[in-house]
């Protein structure tokens, strides 16, 4: 008789435990059947008036009883829990277009982008990168650099004086004599990054302010080829694998032969355009031989030693690359500009 | 250097070569085409003659014309605006599709007439403005009365049917500021030969001018009389070249000059020998005082300036421009040639002294072939003969300071080679030598010596030589090889990684990088000088004095680039830049930080203003990217004086002892100066040599403590001046062992506090390295830090 109604009990504990639709109403069921004032407690305790015999399996009836009761209540409390989770979460729901909290890069002047990353490559080279005063004197930007006073090629070189024998200095290749004098005839294999004045007036392709990047190897056995492929090697790293250079005579008063240095436009990629007025090449740089006479008044025997030098544009390398209209965005700085460049390379 | 390829025809055959072609050898042989110009242009032109003029009936300027334009396309109706249109005029036709410069011409009906073609001018063929007449200008072009009818080779029949190459002649070729070298060098690229006129003039007297130098700026002077010449215009062909050569035709006498130093690149100049007030011409340097100068002007001569003088009255201005006083005018009969040489460097600083640059200076200046001018005399004599009527041409006397020496060049195959990175052979070396009028001679297989020719100036060694053997031959010959050299770890300095890396940090953290230029004006350098005032570099000759003085701080420039910005409403702003610096006494690294505006943190939606704690955390980033600990520097309050900056916002930064950076919040007054707005702005100079030479330890792993750590609030009252900082200094000695850190949370003025104090609020973390601490041991330093506290700084413990 017990044991049906202790069936019943069950059933109906079951059914309400369904029924429960929150976690107060589960509670409720809990308190009712599990509780020490519930039927199941009372039964409980009337175990002691049984005879002996019925003990054992009225017992272990009410602790089948008990434990369907518990786990269905555990079960249901943890669907309840989820489900109200999902509500909550479901209200949470946010509207994921609004912008993301600030992490950016900042904006480079891509002055620099391009400045770090011509000095990566010539590092990769085993390049050292010195650097000079952008204040100089008379000898080193001129007189050591073979272009002595009164010569011809001063004019290609407006100059702003600091006085008589100061100057800003008109390019980077001070630093040539510079590192030669220093270097005191051991090889040499540097570039320098840095700024150089002329006396031009700003617009859209001059600027009294720009800089260079002035590269410079000395050894014995040095030549020509060694120029094209270091140049060659630049080129492709800095403006792809696909571009091809060519070398066309020049004149520079430092170096001996002198070369020009065209690269393969990036517009048309050889066969012409516009932006390389037809010719399908983009002139980006200049470089030679080192003088001998340059050798010889830096302290190097130009019967033993060879090097080569040339002198690249940063800033035009950054028009270059980066379709650039006018020299002067570089010295703006509009963030708007700026912010175009945050790119990792 | 304007070439016109017909003058260059005359003496080198340059059939079946395009004038690109030309143009793109010259460009790769280092002699720079910048432009290839036709004088004029124009396809289906032919010579017609107007047959008939009548108005046109529905028009008060038009003409309607029949045109007869020879046998092969009849007689045509065309109708024309030209106010000079008339009957029996020879004119130039442009049929339908003609293309000229500007148009095409297309069959039409103009007010109701047919109209099968356009007479033209020169104007519309192409032809400079500056070479024609304001009648040229207005009407149709007048042909001749002979002119052929028919005639196809309109061009051809003008002598407009040249092209001009545009040289970028380069310091080191002054010889190619000459049409016959031009010749020689395409003769040279192309192998073809070349023919060079040859001078005979007879002698029919001996001159009785004196000549001669007494300065070393003039090396060479020679001269020749001619007698009884007749100034007239030039003939055709000489006013067309020297159209093409963009020179304008003046009359026969001038236009030789011209002509000559244009062929041969020597400046001639010529003397009214009846004007001059002594048989004699001499070269001095020592002259000061008033020349009255062929344009009528005057200049002031002064000690240094080369002079001819005759009589020791200035006659020319060597080099530069002759005097009124003896110019040849149309009633010169007798006339000196002058041809000398010129110290280069003088006539640059007379003709750039005086604003006084000519083509004639300016081949002085590059330097001319000192060996020529006998030559170049009879050149000009026997031009002078045959266009001025001239019959008697004197002898030449020639003043030599010393004898000119031929230039002789010892050097090798294998030199030539190795220079180059190259495999010439001796023969490929001689070839091309000898193309370019070197004369060879060989001592060996491999050794040779060279003759330079006369004219080039600019070859003095073998690496010369080697530079001739690669333009003409091509730079496809070198072989592109790296360099094998030793390796190296190809890595930047310890100097030089650390600006990268304060760079990187500033980026990273979304700051923008800029540039601006080292060259300010005076009122910018005097603006923001924040750090120690050193005396900077002025420079003499400024384009502008906004770029007059070499800058020693950025600060006022980036401001500036702010301020660009702001006005472009780009108004939140975080700028920095780093830059050298270099005053009469040093050079140093800065680095400035402009921050205005508002942080955008999430865009509009959550902002904040950006103040003088994002600058500090700024700087504190900076040091710690180095690995240099908080307590190695510090910031001191700062007043600064000139009231650029919040007086209660602004800082000193300290390290090691020295002032390094000077950050704070901008006065307003400068934010009104600088017009941002209503915006905030924090801003930061900070000089980083002591940063990038700093000592820094090498980073030695610290064990982390076992044991757990408790964290107790602490707040207080006390005076508003007192600084958080020297709380917390005070707080970590106290509990020297213990504190294991002591942070701010909490700081208020106002409602419910005393005017004059503040309520502060830290979160104490207390830890021992060596086991737990009780309850006992917080309390008891927890009292002996509040003991202090009300000791120290009049704190009332509020918890």
């Amino acid at each position: 008789m017990e044991n049906n109604n202790l069936l019943e009990l069950k059933e109906k504990a079951l059914q309400e435990i369904e029924a429960a639709q929150t976690s107060d109403a589960l509670n409720a069921v809990r308190n009712t059947y599990l509780s020490k004032k519930s039927e199941l407690s009372s039964l409980t305790s009337m175990i002691g008036t049984l005879p002996p015999e019925e003990r054992k399996s009225f017992g272990q009836a009410l602790t089948e009883v008990r434990v369907a009761i518990t786990s269905a209540i555990e079960e249901k409390a943890n669907s309840l829990k989820n489900k109200e989770l999902e509500e909550r979460l479901a209200k949470e729901t946010i509207d994921i277009s609004l912008p993301g909290h600030s992490y950016n890069l900042g904006g480079r002047n891509p002055f620099y982008v391009i400045k770090d990353e011509m000095i990566q490559i010539f590092l990769g080279m085993g390049f050292e990168v010195a650097d000079g005063p952008e204040v100089e004197t008379d000898l080193y930007n001129f007189e050591l650099l073979n272009i002595p006073r009164d010569h011809p090629a001063r004019d290609m070189q407006d100059t702003f004086y600091i006085n008589e024998n100061e100057l800003l200095r008109t390019h980077t290749s001070p630093v040539q004599a510079r590192t030669m004098e220093a270097k005191k005839g051991a090889p040499v294999r540097i570039i320098c990054p840095g700024k150089t004045y002329r006396r031009d007036d700003d617009d859209a392709t001059h600027s009294h302010q720009f800089a260079q990047i002035e590269g410079l190897v000395i050894d014995k056995g040095i030549n020509i080829g060694h120029l094209k492929a270091t140049l060659e090697l630049f080129a492709k790293k800095m403006f792809g694998e696909k571009r091809e250079i060519r070398l066309r005579s020049s004149y520079f008063p430092f170096t001996e032969p002198s070369v020009e240095v065209d690269i393969t436009c990036a517009n048309c990629g050889g066969k012409g355009c516009n932006m390389c007025k037809g010719t399908g090449y983009i002139e980006i740089l200049g470089g030679g031989m080192v003088h001998p006479n340059v050798l010889k008044m830096n302290g190097y025997d130009p019967e033993e030693y060879s090097g080569f030098a040339f002198g690249i544009g940063i800033e035009r390398v950054a028009i270059l690359r980066y379709g650039i209209d006018d020299i002067r965005k570089f010295y703006q700085n509009d963030v708007r500009f700026l912010k175009q460049f945050k790119k990792m390379s | 250097m304007l070439v016109s390829l017909k003058s260059v025809g005359q003496y080198v055959d340059l059939n079946g070569l395009t004038p690109e072609q030309i143009a793109d050898k010259l460009t790769f042989a280092g002699v720079e085409v910048e432009e290839i110009s036709r004088l004029a242009s124009g396809t289906n032109l032919v010579i017609g003659h107007i047959l008939e003029c009548v108005a046109h009936p529905n028009s008060d300027h038009l003409h309607v014309l029949k045109v007869d334009l020879g046998p092969k396309y009849g007689v045509t109706q065309i109708v024309c605006g030209a106010p000079n249109a008339r009957a029996g005029l020879k004119v130039i036709v442009a049929r339908v599709g003609a293309k000229l410069p500007q148009i095409e011409i297309k069959q039409g009906v103009i007010r109701g007439e047919e109209s099968n073609g356009m007479c033209c001018s020169l104007l519309e063929l192409g032809v400079d403005a500056k070479f024609l007449t304001d009648y040229q200008k207005a009407g149709i072009e007048e042909l001749p009365e002979d002119a052929p009818v028919g005639e196809e080779n309109v061009l051809g029949y003008l002598g407009l049917d040249d092209v001009v190459l545009c040289l970028n002649v380069l310091a080191n070729r002054p010889d190619l500021l000459s049409i016959f070298n031009v010749a020689r060098e395409i003769g040279a690229i192309f192998s073809r030969p070349v023919n060079l006129p040859t001078i005979s003039t007879k002698k029919d007297f001996e001159t009785k001018i004196k000549i001669g130098s007494k300065t070393k700026k003039c090396s060479q002077f020679s001269s020749k009389e001619i007698r009884n010449i007749v100034t007239k215009p030039s003939p055709k062909w000489m006013s067309e070249f020297l159209m093409a050569m963009g020179v304008r035709s003046i009359n026969n006498i001038v236009d030789i000059g011209n002509y000559v130093m244009l062929m041969t690149g020597q400046p001639l100049h010529m003397y009214d020998a009846d004007k001059l007030p002594k048989a004699e011409l001499y070269a001095q340097d020592d002259y000061d005082g008033d020349f009255v100068a062929l344009d009528e002007k005057t200049y002031k001569v002064i000690p240094g300036d080369i002079v001819i003088c005759s009589d020791n009255k200035p006659m020319c201005l060597g080099g530069v421009m002759g005097s009124l006083a003896c110019a040849v005018d149309e009633n010169t009969k007798n006339i000196y040639i002058e041809a000398a040489s010129f110290d280069g460097a003088s006539i640059r600083h007379t003709s750039n002294r005086l604003g006084l640059v000519s083509e004639s200076s300016q081949r002085f200046v590059k330097g001319t072939n000192h060996f020529q001018s006998e030559f170049v005399l009879d050149y000009a004599a026997q031009l002078i003969n045959e266009l001025c009527e001239a019959k008697e041409n004197s002898n030449n006397v020639v003043y030599q300071s010393e004898e000119e020496k031929d230039q002789i060049i010892d050097s090798s195959v294998s030199k030539i080679n190795g220079r180059l990175g190259t495999e010439f052979s001796k023969e490929q070396v001689f070839e091309t030598l000898t193309r370019l009028n070197f004369k060879l001679t060989f001592k060996d297989e491999n050794k040779f010596s060279a003759l330079v020719p006369q004219y080039r100036l600019d070859i003095t060694s073998d690496a010369d030589l080697s530079e001739e053997v690669i333009r003409l031959n091509g730079y496809d010959n070198v072989k592109s090889i790296l360099p094998c050299l030793d390796t190296k770890v190809g890595m930047l300095s310890s100097r030089q990684q650390r600006l990268k890396n304060i760079r990187s940090y500033l980026l990273n953290v979304g700051l923008d990088e800029c540039l601006t230029y080292s060259l300010i004006s005076k009122k910018e350098m005097h603006d923001f000088c924040l750090l120690n005032r050193e005396e900077n570099y002025v420079i003499l000759n400024p384009l502008t004095d906004e770029h007059e003085v070499f800058r020693t701080h950025i600060l006022s420039s980036l401001l500036n680039a702010a301020s660009y910005n702001v006005a472009r409403q780009n108004k939140n702003l975080a700028l920095f830049e780093t830059s050298n610096m270099i005053s009469k006494s040093s050079r140093s690294e800065h680095l400035a930080i402009v921050l205005v505006g508002q942080a955008l943190n999430q865009g509009l939606l959550c902002k904040e203003n950006y103040t003088f704690f994002h600058m500090k955390g700024l700087v504190e980033g900076i040091f710690s990217t180095l690995g240099i600990e908080q307590s190695r520097f510090k910031f001191d309050r700062f007043i600064d004086s000139n009231h650029e900056l919040h007086p209660g916002k602004t800082a000193n930064i300290i390290f090691q002892n020295q002032v390094i950076g000077v950050m704070g919040e901008l006065h307003p007054n400068q934010i009104e100066k600088y017009d941002l707005g209503k915006a905030n702005a924090v801003v930061l100079e900070m000089n980083l040599e002591a940063l990038l030479e700093a000592k820094v330890s090498e980073t030695k792993m610290t064990p982390i403590s076992r044991f757990p750590s408790v964290s107790r609030d602490l707040a207080f009252v006390l005076d508003a001046n007192i600084q958080a900082g020297d709380v917390i200094r005070t707080i970590k000695t106290i509990g020297r062992g213990l504190v294991n850190n002591c942070e701010v949370f909490d700081v208020y003025q106002g409602t419910g506090i005393a005017l004059g104090k503040k309520s502060m609020a830290l979160s104490i973390t207390y830890r021992k390295d060596d086991g737990t601490l009780t309850d006992r041991e917080i309390s008891d330093i927890e009292d002996k830090i509040k003991f202090e506290l009300s000791r120290s700084y009049k704190a009332e413990i509020r918890s």
